[in-house]
C-alpha cells in the first residue's frame, strides 16, 4: 500500500512537471553542484575546450575550508596513474600499442571564486592529491584550498576553464574516427559529506559518484554534426563559420555526457501506455544497424515499462540511446564507449549480426534502461558500493529479459572475428546461469569481500563478478527467499525513499528487513560482509533393514564450503511419502535418521534451489535410480564425434 | 610397377582427374571405411576419459535425469568451471557445427573461446599428434593405392606405408618448417600488424569484417600453398618412388610452376567439395534431443563423407599427376632388378 502511495505522489509531481522545461521544474534533488558549461570540440585535433561557471552549495553540517574536484581524464595521461597501474594489476595494459596523441588529459586553465567584486583566482595554490592509495604520480582529484570556509548551507561560484584531449577510447569515453563520446569530461566538484570529502580517485573497477544539480551546456561541434546529450535540447545556433552550438539542459542529475558524429542516423520514437509516464526515446544509430533500431527500442519500452511498475516511476520524459561504433579490434581501435549510463542517455551497443536468438543487444539496452533508476535517481557511491547499482540493476535486468523476452534467447557465438555468428539452439539463456552471472560468479567467487569499498576490489573480471554477480545471485536468493512480491516491495520501497539520496548499504539492508519482516542481518553477513562461499552437499543416503518389513534410513547432508546459509532437505520414499526437514546448515554435516517400511527413493539439499550462491548444485542430490551412467554415454559420444572432427581438422595439413 | 588392364588413361584435366579421383576413392570402400575406423580407434580412448569424468561429476545426482534428456545448460557451465585436463574441452561447443566453426577460429586466430592462445588446446595436442602421424604413415599407402588404380591387398598397401613413412617424416620437417613459419611470422604480420594498421580509424564494422576476410583469405592462402607443395611432393615420392624428400619438394615446386593455374584449381574444387559436405552436415547435424544411436550415425555418416572427400583430393592429386606427367607404367627410376645384394655381387665376382 505504501509502495502505491509513494509511486502515486511520484507519478504525479512527474505529470505535472512534464510540460515545464528543466530549468522551471520543481527541484527533486538537493541541485547543489550545478553547472552551465560551454565546449568546443575540434575534432581533427581531439581537443577539447571548455569554460563555465559552478554553482555549489555545502549540504554538510561542516565547513569547507577546501574543495575537491575528479579530474577523470588524467587517468589516461600517463602509464604512471592508479588507473593505468591498477589495469595492469588484472593483466591488462591499456597504453600498450597506444600511440601518445590516443592518450587523455584535462588541464584546468580556470579555478576562480565568483566574488562580488570579482573573482578570486584559486588555481595557483590547486595541487593533485592522492587519497587513496598515495600515488603522487596520480592527477585525477584536483585540491583547491578556499581563501575563506564555506560555511554549512553557503553557495559559493566557482568559474572553471579546461582543455582536454579526447583520448581513443578508454573507459567507454573517448574518440575513433568521426566518433566522439565525451564523458567525465569537465572538472567535477566531489560530494562533501560531514566526515570529509568523499572524492575518490579513479581507479579501474570503479566509477563515478556526484551531487545532483542542473546542467546548462552549450557544445560547438562543426555544422551537420548530430549531438546526443543528457537533457533535452533547447537551441541550435549556426555559428557562421562551419560550427553549430548545441545546447541541452537538464535539471536534477549528477552528470552530463554527450556525443556527436556525422553520421549518426537520428530516430524518435515515444513511449505511451496507460499509467505510465510519457517518455520521448531518441536513438542515434549507426547506419549500418538500421535494421535493428526496432529492437532498441523495443528493448527500451521493456525496461521503462517493467522497471516502473515494478520499482517506480521514472522520473524524466526522454531517454536518449547512443548506439556506439562497434569495435572490432579494441587494439587498434581502443575500448568500446558502449554499455554505459549516464543521465537520460545511455550508450548500447552491437554488432552486424545480431540474430534475433541473441541476447546481447536486449541486455544492454535493457541493463542502460534500467541504471537510470539505481544510477540516475538513488545515485548511490558507485566508489564505494558499486554493487548497489551495478548488482541491483543486473537482478532487475535479469528479471525483465526474462518476462519480457521468454523463451527466445539461446547463446550465440561470433568466430573467424566476428564474420561468422552460430546460434546454440540446444543452450538455452538462463535468468540465473547467464542473466545473474551465475556461470561467470563460479570462476572466481571469492577474491573480495563484497562490503569492501569497490575502489580497493582486485581490478579487472573480479571486480565485475563481486559487483555485479554476486549481488545478482544473493538478490535472486533473497527473491526466492521471501518471494517476487516481497522481493518487489523491498526495491519499490528502497526507491521510493532514496530517490536522488545517495543511500548506504545500511539503508538497504534496513529497508529489506523492515519489509520482509525479518531481520535479515544474518544474511547481509553470509553474503555481503564475507567472501564465503557456499556448497552444501548430499552425502551419503543408506537404508538399513530393521526387522518387520521395516528399514532404517539415514541421510546424510554436508556443507563443504565455509558459507553458511538455512537449507531445507527433502527426503522422498518408495511409498511415495516425503518429508522436509530444515537444517540451520551451520555443522559442517548432519544426518537425519527414518524408520519406515519404505526405502529412499530421492533425497536433496536445497531442493527448491534457493541458495543460488551455491557453487556445486549437482552434488546436493541422490537418487536410487541414478542415470549417471546413460547421461555419460550419451554425452561422451556427442564428445566423440565432436573430436573426430578436430583430428580431422587439424590432420588435413600433415 | 605391373599395370592394370583395366586403368583407363587418366585425363589431365582438372574435372577429369576430380572425377576419376572420386572413382577411385568409392572404387576402394575399405580404405574409406578403414580411416573412419581408425579416427574412432584414436579419438574412443579420451571420449572414455571424459566420460568418466562426467559420470563422476553427476555421482548420483537427480542431475543425470536431465542430461539424459538433453543438453543441460546449467550443469554444464558448472562442470566446465570444475573440469581438469581433457574433460576441459566438453562444453557446448561440442553441439554441431558450431565445433566446426570453433576448431577452425582457433586455427586461424590463434585463440580459444576463453582467450587461451594457441591454435589447439594443449589437452588435446597428444591425440591430434598421434593422429596427425597415422596419417602420414597411412599416406604413403593410400597414395600408391590410389596411383595403381585397383586392389593391392593389406601386405602391400601396409607395405608401401612403410616404405614411404619415413620419407614422408623427412619431408614433414620441412613442410612443418614452413607451417610453424606461417604461423609464426606472416600471421602476426597480417592479424596484427597490418590489421592494426588498417582497422585504427574504422568506424564502420562491415569495412573492418571485409577487411578481416581478406586478411583470411592470403593467410589461407599461403597455407594452401604450402598444403600443395606437400602434397605433390608426397605425390612424386610415391608415383616416381623417390627417396629423397628434398629432391621431391623440388620436383613438385616445378611441376606446380608448369601448370600453376590448374594445380591452383584442382585444390580449389576439391576445397569446395570438401565445404559442400560441410554445408551439407550444417543442415542435417542433429540436436541435443536427437536420439543417441542416430545422432551417432549421422555423425559417422557426415565423417565418412569428409573422409572420401579427403581421400578424393589425394586420388585427384594422383591422377593429375599421372595425366599430365606419366601414366600407370611410369616411374622415374630404372625397374628394379633382383637379386641386388652385395653377397649375389660378390658370387658374381667369384665367378668371374
Amino acid at each position: 500500500m505504501r509502495r502505491h502511495f509513494w509511486f502515486a505522489v511520484a507519478l504525479a509531481l512527474v505529470a505535472a512537471t512534464s510540460g515545464l522545461s528543466a530549468r522551471q521544474a520543481p527541484s527533486r534533488s538537493p541541485r547543489n553542484a550545478s553547472y552551465t558549461l560551454t565546449a568546443t570540440l575540434d575534432p581533427v585535433n581531439r581537443q577539447l575546450y571548455g569554460s563555465g561557471r559552478l554553482r555549489w552549495q555545502n549540504t554538510s553540517h561542516v565547513e569547507a575550508t577546501e574543495l575537491r574536484f575528479h579530474t577523470y581524464w588524467n587517468a589516461w595521461r600517463d602509464e604512471h596513474s592508479t588507473w593505468m597501474r591498477e589495469q595492469r594489476l588484472s593483466g591488462y595494459d591499456p597504453l600498450e600499442r597506444r600511440a601518445d596523441d590516443d592518450r587523455g588529459s584535462i588541464d584546468v586553465t580556470t579555478l576562480a571564486l565568483v566574488t562580488a567584486a570579482g573573482s578570486e583566482n584559486l588555481l595557483p595554490q590547486a595541487r593533485f592529491v592522492a587519497p587513496d592509495d598515495g600515488n603522487g604520480e596520480d592527477r585525477t582529484v584536483l585540491l583547491v584550498p578556499l581563501p575563506r570556509p564555506v560555511a554549512p548551507g553557503a553557495t559559493i561560484d566557482i568559474d572553471l576553464g579546461w582543455n582536454a584531449h579526447v583520448p581513443r577510447t578508454f573507459a567507454r569515453a573517448g574518440a575513433i574516427g568521426n566518433y566522439f563520446f565525451i564523458a567525465q569530461w569537465f572538472p567535477k566538484i566531489g560530494v562533501l559529506e560531514d566526515s570529509g570529502w568523499n572524492c575518490h580517485q579513479f581507479h579501474a573497477a570503479t566509477e563515478f559518484f556526484a551531487d545532483f544539480g542542473l546542467y546548462d551546456v552549450s557544445m560547438t561541434v562543426p555544422t551537420g554534426w548530430v549531438v546526443g546529450a543528457t537533457g533535452r535540447e533547447q537551441s541550435v545556433a549556426d555559428n557562421g563559420n562551419g560550427t553549430a552550438t548545441h545546447r541541452y539542459v537538464e535539471s536534477d542529475v549528477h552528470d552530463f555526457a554527450w556525443t556527436t558524429s556525422p553520421s549518426f542516423k537520428d530516430l524518435h520514437v515515444r513511449f505511451e501506455e496507460p499509467g505510465f509516464q510519457t517518455v520521448d526515446i531518441r536513438l542515434l544509430l549507426q547506419p549500418e544497424h538500421q535494421s535493428q533500431a526496432d529492437r532498441h527500442f523495443a528493448a527500451a519500452r521493456a525496461a521503462l515499462k517493467y522497471f516502473s511498475t515494478w520499482f517506480g516511476p521514472y522520473p524524466y520524459d526522454h531517454l536518449t540511446i547512443v548506439d556506439p561504433v562497434t569495435i572490432v579490434n579494441a587494439r587498434a581501435q581502443g575500448n568500446s564507449s558502449g554499455g554505459m549510463e549516464y543521465p537520460t542517455l545511455i550508450t548500447a551497443g552491437t554488432n552486424w549480426s545480431q540474430p534475433w536468438a541473441s541476447v546481447d543487444l536486449e541486455n544492454v539496452v535493457v541493463h542502460e534502461t534500467g541504471h537510470q533508476f539505481w544510477y540516475g535517481v538513488v545515485a548511490t557511491n558507485e566508489f564505494e558500493n558499486a554493487w548497489m547499482d551495478e548488482g541491483v540493476n543486473s537482478f532487475a535486468t535479469a528479471r525483465v529479459l526474462a518476462e519480457a523476452f521468454p523463451a527466445r534467447f539461446v547463446r550465440v557465438r561470433r568466430y573467424l572475428g566476428g564474420l561468422i555468428t552460430w546460434k546454440y539452439q540446444d543452450v538455452r539463456w538462463s535468468r540465473d546461469g547467464v542473466g545473474n552471472g551465475l556461470n561467470s560468479y563460479r570462476l572466481d567467487p571469492s577474491r573480495d569481500v563484497q562490503s569492501t569499498p569497490t575502489w580497493k576490489y582486485w581490478p579487472g573480471a573480479a571486480a565485475f563478478v563481486t559487483t555485479y554477480d554476486k549481488t545478482a545471485l544473493w538478490m535472486a536468493t533473497l527473491e526466492r527467499r521471501l518471494g517476487p512480491a516481497t522481493m518487489e516491495k523491498v526495491l519499490a520501497t528502497y526507491y521510493a525513499r532514496n530517490a536522488f539520496a545517495h543511500p548506504l548499504p545500511a539503508t538497504f539492508f534496513a529497508i529489506a528487513s523492515e519489509v520482509s519482516g525479518e531481520d535479515l542481518t544474518w544474511f547481509a553477513d553470509a553474503v555481503y560482509r564475507s567472501a564465503s562461499t557456499f556448497d552444501y552437499s548430499l552425502e551419503q543416503v543408506s537404508d538399513q533393514p530393521a526387522g518387520n518389513g521395516s528399514t532404517d534410513s539415514t541421510v546424510v547432508v554436508r556443507r563443504r564450503a565455509d558459507g553458511v546459509f538455512p537449507v531445507d532437505v527433502r527426503v522422498t520414499f518408495d511409498d511415495g511419502s516425503a518429508v522436509t526437514e530444515r537444517w540451520d546448515g551451520r555443522d559442517t554435516w548432519r544426518a537425519f535418521h527414518y524408520r519406515r517400511a519404505a526405502h529412499v527413493l530421492t533425497a536433496a539439499v536445497d531442493p527448491d534451489r534457493t541458495l543460488l550462491l551455491d557453487l556445486n548444485y549437482t552434488n546436493n542430490s541422490w537418487t536410487s535410480q541414478s542415470r549417471a551412467a546413460e547421461a555419460s554415454r550419451k554425452w561422451s559420444l556427442r564428445w566423440l564425434t565432436w573430436f573426430e572432427h578436430v583430428l580431422m581438422t587439424y590432420a588435413f595439413f600433415t | 610397377m605391373p599395370s592394370s588392364p583395366e586403368l583407363a588413361r587418366p585425363k589431365a584435366t582438372v574435372l577429369g582427374a576430380l572425377v576419376e579421383g572420386w572413382r577411385r576413392v568409392l572404387a576402394a570402400p575399405g580404405i574409406a571405411a578403414g580411416m573412419l575406423l581408425a579416427t574412432l580407434l584414436v579419438a574412443l580412448p579420451l571420449s572414455i576419459v571424459v566420460g568418466r569424468s562426467i559420470e563422476s561429476h553427476l555421482g548420483d545426482s537427480i542431475e543425470s535425469g536431465q542430461l539424459v534428456a538433453g543438453w543441460d545448460a546449467g550443469w554444464a557451465a558448472e562442470f566446465a568451471a570444475q573440469a581438469e585436463g581433457i574433460a576441459r574441452t566438453f562444453t557446448y561447443e561440442i553441439l554441431g557445427f558450431g565445433g566446426l566453426l570453433s576448431t577452425l577460429s582457433r586455427l586461424l586466430d590463434q585463440k580459444g573461446p576463453s582467450g587461451q592462445t594457441g591454435i589447439v588446446d594443449p589437452a588435446l595436442l597428444g591425440a591430434i599428434a598421434l593422429y596427425g602421424a597415422l596419417w602420414v604413415f597411412l599416406a604413403g599407402g593410400l597414395l600408391d593405392r590410389f596411383a595403381r588404380g585397383r586392389a593391392v591387398g593389406a601386405s602391400a598397401f601396409f607395405s608401401a606405408c612403410g616404405v614411404h613413412f619415413f620419407r614422408f617424416l623427412r619431408l614433414g620437417l620441412v613442410i612443418g618448417f614452413a607451417y610453424w613459419a606461417l604461423f609464426r611470422w606472416l600471421h602476426p604480420l597480417l592479424f596484427t600488424s597490418l590489421y592494426d594498421r588498417l582497422t585504427r580509424d574504422l568506424t564502420v564494422e562491415h569495412y573492418a569484417l571485409a577487411i578481416r576476410a581478406l586478411l583470411y583469405f592470403v593467410f589461407m592462402a599461403a597455407l594452401a600453398l604450402v598444403n600443395v607443395i606437400a602434397d605433390i611432393a608426397k605425390v612424386r615420392i610415391v608415383v616416381e618412388d623417390r627417396r629423397s624428400a628434398l629432391s621431391a619438394l623440388g620436383a613438385a615446386l616445378r611441376f606446380i610452376r608448369r601448370r600453376a593455374g590448374r594445380v591452383i584449381a584442382l585444390y580449389l574444387v576439391n576445397v569446395i567439395a570438401l565445404l559442400i559436405v560441410g554445408r551439407l552436415w550444417m543442415q542435417v547435424t542433429p540436436s541435443a534431443a536427437t536420439p543417441d544411436w542416430l545422432a551417432f550415425l549421422a555423425a559417422q555418416a557426415y565423417l565418412l563423407a569428409r573422409i572420401w572427400a579427403r581421400l578424393a583430393f589425394m586420388a585427384s592429386e594422383v591422377v593429375f599427376f599421372q595425366g599430365e606427367l606419366a601414366h600407370a607404367q611410369y616411374t622415374a627410376r630404372p625397374l628394379v632388378r633382383w637379386p641386388d645384394s652385395p653377397s649375389v655381387e660378390g658370387i658374381r665376382n667369384l665367378g668371374a
